[in-house]
């Protein structure tokens, strides 16, 4: 079936099929390979995108469902250079391997448009659903503090 | 990757939902949030050959007070009733519950309505809707029905919803309350309930107590409820609920614990939340969103 | 063993500029910005096919019969295959699998048959459709169970596979390999002891769980060549195992091409060879078409190598000062259907079961035992987190019968460099006694700590831990280094980055040898054709190992920019060094020569002609001292291992008494580093190991049915850490006793960071409840269940 999608500001007309998830469809027909494929459950949040701001995981939406709605992955808020956020992720060594970093990057962006000034309790909320099993989460959790409270500047 | 292919619908009104639905006797599956439903779908443990997608009906995502009564839409998410400052006021309990469910990428687009559709017997809204005594809304091409939601959960995984019914709504009596939900998890992070408690307290000593994943459905204990009904909570009362505890609920021993530890915490879980559903009744206690256990 | 190594000359400790800096990593943009790239990101355009896998539902069984005639009618579908197609073994250290199962299925998963399909969905639609007929036999899930004299045979033809000559299988048993050490008299040990404690541990599977599920792409093109794409950790072993397995269909070495790009995670998970041979097998049966076979979360838990699990009886003598006299370690590993690599697991453990104590009366008994579970395989820390979990708990133990300090115990028995090992050679140079003290500091052990909560208690435990790096005697690595026009260098090598810092590692030590920044060195993921060989990343080694041969390409490149300059201005090479990217000299101040000026052109003589041209260099490293060859009945003889890495543990937790909810308020984790060569890097394996670890020890636990068939094979039930599931404090204590002959001294630290995780809950949740839990995972279950019946009692 015809399904109009806007992804990262752009408007795409596909042919899926109704059991398509998002996450295939994004990935396979879109070619944003962000999001990435890990559980297909709901389970490790690598495959989280923005949709209409807030996180979702695309694994567990159909294509069919999204249309309308304004989907955004890392490719989207990349385009323009790395955002605050993405600059204190690199410059703290946060990731290790990076497959959870997208949906991580994606969750805690969600989170600092929610609430600018977030405790690490908040932020320990924002990411529980977002798996990694490299860094211990530490390294993570401190950029998203760091950025929260405006600290290091983009250079 | 979801290999059983089906239709999908997206209706626009009620009546074209339900009609859609009794077209399809035994074959079609309601779709909101979807956290469920996809998952299964992707698991292959469901295989419709028509998924229904009511996300598109109008006014069933409201939170509203009418009345003395709260109501709440079918596709309010859990994260609607986290940030709904009418549901911080009337009832906080249910931002406390929903914020036990999973994460935020879940509780965005997973409905409160869907997680007591689904029924597992580890279904977080069951034990707190059971205590609030509420009313399940449905239409159905023969029109609208209310079910009690003590009549709700019929089985494992069932309910008494029919093939051909929608959920519009829910509606909770608003009264003055402490109440507490405790949600037993294998760590801090998301976990599915390994044993729940749910407990209501109104003036006058009057409580309502429900469990959750200690037996086939969320249920209710009123021999519990009866003990404490009028009588000032102290120590020795606690204790005397808590004694019958194992005798209230048939948990199973599985993968996520064994049957004792499932009484063992269900006991000291009421306990805590006993004090705690009191004191915030005072207006003291723990604040909502603290952890019991 | 001690080596000397040209940069030693130049390069003091304080005049370090890019070796023990905080440099940012150099893959850190790439995987930020949604721009690195995986595996199962390439595109492969139209013509891509998939694969899905037909596995066994019975643990063990003969195979009747396969039907395959409905699903190669169904739509999409390409090509059905089965072991007919295939009927080569392969296997890493044993050669004891086959690509698809022949007569038998030794587990629950094992590959039957695989279906060729244009979509995805009509591969996996087709799959359901092969009909297999089973004779179901009787499972053996437990290898104590496996060692019965009586137990049915899973591999009757043991005899004839050949294997590595650092293995011992028993014909006609289950036993894969029976590592053995014996050294002194532990009888006499025991007779003497003042006191002796005997007791038995249990540890379960474990899964890896990186992120990204193993996927592979494969494609055999019309002029015979075998290209495969795939999440490894070792390509130049996967391309020499694809070239040995499939031999028989032609194929040599040259033929086969493997390339791995960025990788999401591995933890030994994605070392060796496991599902990737079937994408590759079956790819030479659709010729000209990439062929695409993806692992679920699922199979991932099920159907690729498991940590074993182990079943540790454990027996330890000490004197009354506290001197341990004799071990007696005898541990039996629940090795699985197959262990071509996991049996070296069971080896490595066998070789150093006594942990990092000097003890002078040893038997250690690792046995190697088939089961009708997974292959076992490696996993972080390879066998010796598993055999610490007994160890350190017992350690803790013996001090309390003794009435010694847990500490002090530690301090007295710790092994320090020049001690016997169990297997005959010496102990390398070591911090331990270093990190034991800034643990014991770093969570004031000794100073009770009290909570305020009436629910809960305080506990502090502390563990130590060591490990060597278990490869082949002569596993080497190589490099290549070339300079561009700019000045900028490009480093291929073979290692991986699997997260832990690799490519910015070997960039950190290219930089501090030629002085240019590390922001203008790229290394690359490898591809077989074009980087130099490297064994695998594993074992903790390749910033050891794969570090050496970037040293040395380095210094040869060095060498040949010298060369250029001596041969145009006639300085002597030694009167030369590198600064700031240019060649200066010692006798003539004022020289100075950029190398962006010469690198690629070369320099232009007083005559017009030049000299030099492209500073190409190349750089190898292969332990010689190394022998893996000893007495099969005591181990004493060989070399089997170049160094051990050790360290120590401490934690600080909070216990709910009602609940069993074990909070950990502080974690401290010591690890000799020799050199730490960019110690936020280190930081990094120091507070993720340790994570990782914490998950093994408190919730995560693989369940297998009577069958044998895993009943939490996703994340719902097998639970690994969340951001809420972590300590609220991490002191990581970075130790330098230098490697001698370690690249700038450094030696590996990735595995051992998790290690004595386990035990040091156990300990912790002993001090704080006096409950002493034998048997892994300490779930907050266990301990209110066995706090309970004690309190009741
Ligand atoms: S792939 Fe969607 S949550 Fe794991
Ligand atoms: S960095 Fe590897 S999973 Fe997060």
């Amino acid at each position: 079936m015809n399904l109009e999608l806007k992804v990262n500001g752009e408007q795409w007309v596909l042919d899926v099929a109704a059991a398509d998830v998002l996450l295939d469809v994004l990935r396979e027909q879109v070619g944003t390979k962000s999001p990435k494929v890990g559980c297909e459950r709901g389970d490790c949040g690598s495959c989280t995108i923005l949709m209409d701001g807030r996180s979702v995981r695309s694994c567990l939406v159909l294509a069919v469902e999204a249309e309308g709605h304004d989907i955004v992955t890392v490719e989207g808020i990349s385009y323009e250079g790395m955002s605050q956020l993405q600059d204190l992720f690199i410059s703290n060594n946060s990731f290790q391997c990076g497959f959870c970093a997208p949906g991580i990057v994606l969750s805690a962006t969600e989170l600092l448009e929610l609430n600018p000034n977030p405790s690490r309790h908040d932020v320990q909320e924002a990411l529980a659903g977002n798996l990694c099993r490299c860094t211990g989460y530490e390294p993570i959790i401190d950029a998203v503090l760091a950025a929260g409270q405006g600290q290091g500047e983009t250079p | 990757m979801i290999a059983k292919e089906f239709e999908y619908r997206r209706p626009t009104t009620l009546a074209e939902a339900t009609q859609t639905l009794a077209e399809h006797p035994g074959l079609a599956m309601i779709l909101a949030g979807g956290t469920d439903l996809v998952a299964w779908l992707r698991d292959d443990v469901i295989a419709p050959d028509l998924v229904v997608d009511i996300k598109d009906i109008p006014d069933l995502s409201e939170i509203k007070v009418v009345d003395d009564e709260l109501h709440i839409g079918s596709l309010v998410t859990f994260t609607d009733l986290i940030e709904s400052e009418t549901i911080h006021e009337h009832v906080p309990l249910l931002a406390e519950m929903s914020e036990t469910v999973a994460s935020p990428g879940i509780r965005n687009r997973a409905t409160m309505v869907g997680n007591i559709c689904s029924a597992v017997p580890s279904c977080d809204a069951g034990p707190v809707l059971l205590v609030y005594d509420t009313t399940v809304h449905l239409t159905g091409p023969n029109g609208d029905r209310s079910v009690d939601i003590n009549d709700w959960f019929t089985g494992l995984r069932e309910t008494a919803l029919t093939d051909d019914e929608v959920v519009t709504h829910l509606t909770l009596k608003l009264r003055k309350h402490g109440g507490v939900y405790v949600k037993l998890m294998r760590y801090a992070g998301e976990d599915l309930a390994q044993a729940a408690v749910g407990i209501a307290a109104y003036p006058d000593n009057e409580y309502r107590v429900a469990f959750g994943a200690v037996a086939p459905t969320p249920i209710r204990s009123a021999r519990i409820e009866n003990t404490l009904h009028g009588n000032e909570l102290d120590d020795d009362l606690v204790a005397r609920t808590v004694a019958m505890v194992p005798d209230e609920i048939s948990p199973i021993t599985d993968m996520r614990a064994t049957a004792a530890y499932r009484t063992h915490m269900t006991a000291v879980m009421l306990k805590r939340g006993l004090w705690a559903a009191r004191q915030r009744l005072d207006g003291t206690g723990p604040a909502y969103g603290a952890r019991l256990v | 063993m001690t080596t000397t190594f040209p940069f030693e000359a130049d390069a003091k400790e304080d005049e370090l500029k890019a070796v023990g800096t905080d440099a940012v990593r150099i893959d850190g943009l790439d995987k930020i910005s949604g721009a690195a790239e995986f595996v199962d990101d390439i595109d492969f355009g139209p013509g891509l096919l998939h694969a899905a896998i037909v596995e066994s539902p019975h643990a063990f069984a003969r195979i009747v019969s396969i039907d395959t005639t409905e699903a190669a009618r169904a739509k999409g579908v390409v090509r059905v295959v089965t072991g007919k197609d295939f009927p080569y073994k392969f296997g890493m250290y044993m050669e004891d699998r086959y690509i698809f199962a022949q007569d038998h299925v030794r587990f629950v998963g094992e590959q039957v048959a695989g279906v060729i399909a244009r979509s995805h969905r009509e591969a996996v639609q087709a799959a359901k459709l092969v009909e297999v007929e089973y004779e179901v036999l009787n499972p053996i899930l437990d290898p104590k169970q496996a060692f019965e004299e009586d137990a049915d045979l899973i591999h009757p033809e043991l005899a004839d596979y050949t294997h590595v000559p650092w293995f011992f299988p028993k014909a006609d048993t289950n036993i894969a390999h029976w590592r053995k050490i014996r050294k002194g008299d532990t009888e006499k040990a025991f007779a003497e002891a003042d006191y002796v404690l005997e007791d038995t541990y249990f540890v379960p599977r474990y899964a890896h769980c990186a992120i990204e599920p193993h996927v592979t792409v494969s494609k055999l093109d019309q002029a015979d060549r075998l290209t495969v794409w795939t999440a490894s950790q070792s390509p130049h072993t996967q391309r020499h195992l694809f070239a040995q397995a499939l031999e028989p269909l032609g194929f040599t070495h040259k033929d086969v091409r493997v390339i791995t790009p960025y990788i999401g995670g591995g933890f030994g998970g994605k070392a060796g060879v496991s599902m990737e041979i079937l994408g590759a097998a079956m790819a030479t049966l659709v010729k000209g078409r990439p062929l695409k076979l993806r692992w679920t979360r699922e199979q991932e838990f099920y159907n690729t190598y498991q940590r074993q699990g182990v079943t540790a009886e454990l027996k330890v003598g000490v004197m009354d000062d506290g001197t341990i006299t004799a071990v007696e370690h005898k541990l039996y590993w629940d090795a699985g259907a197959y262990v071509e690599y996991g049996a070296n697991v069971v080896n490595a453990a066998g070789l150093s079961a006594t942990g990092p104590y000097r003890v002078p009366n040893i038997s250690n008994d690792s046995l190697c035992m088939y089961t009708n579970l997974p292959p076992g395989g490696p996993y972080r820390g390879f066998g010796y987190s598993e055999f610490h979990f007994g160890l350190e708990s017992h350690m803790d133990r013996i001090a309390e019968a003794i009435g010694m300090d847990p500490v002090e115990f530690r301090r007295k028995n710790a092994i320090v460099e020049g001690d016997e090992l169990s297997y005959g050679g010496h102990m390398n140079p070591s911090g331990m006694i270093e990190a034991i003290d800034k643990v014991a500091d770093a969570i004031e052990w000794g100073v009770e700590e009290q909570s305020d909560n009436p629910n809960t208690v305080m506990g502090k435990g502390i563990a130590l831990f060591w490990k060597a790096p278990a490869m082949p005697p002569n596993a080497s690595s190589a490099s290549f280094l070339k300079f561009n026009e700019d000045g900028s260098i490009n480093i291929t090598v073979s290692g991986m980055e699997l997260g832990q810092g690799y490519l910015t590692v070997m960039a950190q030590i290219a930089s501090e040898i030629l002085t240019v920044p590390v922001e203008k060195i790229r290394v690359e993921t490898p591809d077989t054709d074009r980087n130099p060989y490297e064994w695998q990343t594993v074992a903790s080694h390749v910033t050891w190992s794969s570090g050496l041969a970037v040293e040395k390409a380095a210094v040869e490149a060095r060498a040949k920019i010298f060369d250029v300059i001596h041969q145009v201005y006639g300085y002597e090479d030694d009167s030369l060094y590198l600064e700031n990217e240019k060649v200066k000299c010692k006798t003539d101040p004022v020289f100075e020569k950029p190398l962006s000026d010469f690198v690629i052109d070369g320099i232009q003589t007083d005559e017009g002609t030049w000299r030099g041209g492209p500073i190409i260099a190349s750089g190898k490293f292969m332990p010689e001292f190394t022998n893996a060859l000893s007495d099969p009945e005591t181990g004493q003889g060989g070399h089997p291992n170049v160094h051990y890495t050790v360290g120590a543990t401490g934690v600080v937790v909070e216990i709910d008494k009602d609940t069993g909810r074990i909070w950990v308020r502080k974690a401290a984790l010591a690890v000799d580093a020799g050199k730490a060569i960019n110690p936020d890097l280190v930081k990094g394996q120091i507070v993720g190991g340790l994570v990782q670890g914490l998950a093994t020890v408190l919730y995560e636990d693989m369940r297998f049915d009577e069958a044998g068939k895993m009943m939490n094979p996703n994340f719902t039930d097998y639970k690994i850490p969340t951001a809420f599931d972590i300590p609220d404090e991490v002191v990581p204590i970075i130790v330098e006793v230098p490697q001698p002959d370690g690249p700038f001294g450094a030696r590996g630290v990735g595995e051992h960071t998790m290690i004595a995780a386990a035990p040091v809950i156990a300990n912790a949740v002993y001090d704080a409840l006096g409950v002493r839990i034998k048997s892994m995972p300490v779930t907050q279950e266990k301990v209110a269940m066995a706090y309970l019946e004690k309190s009741t009692s």
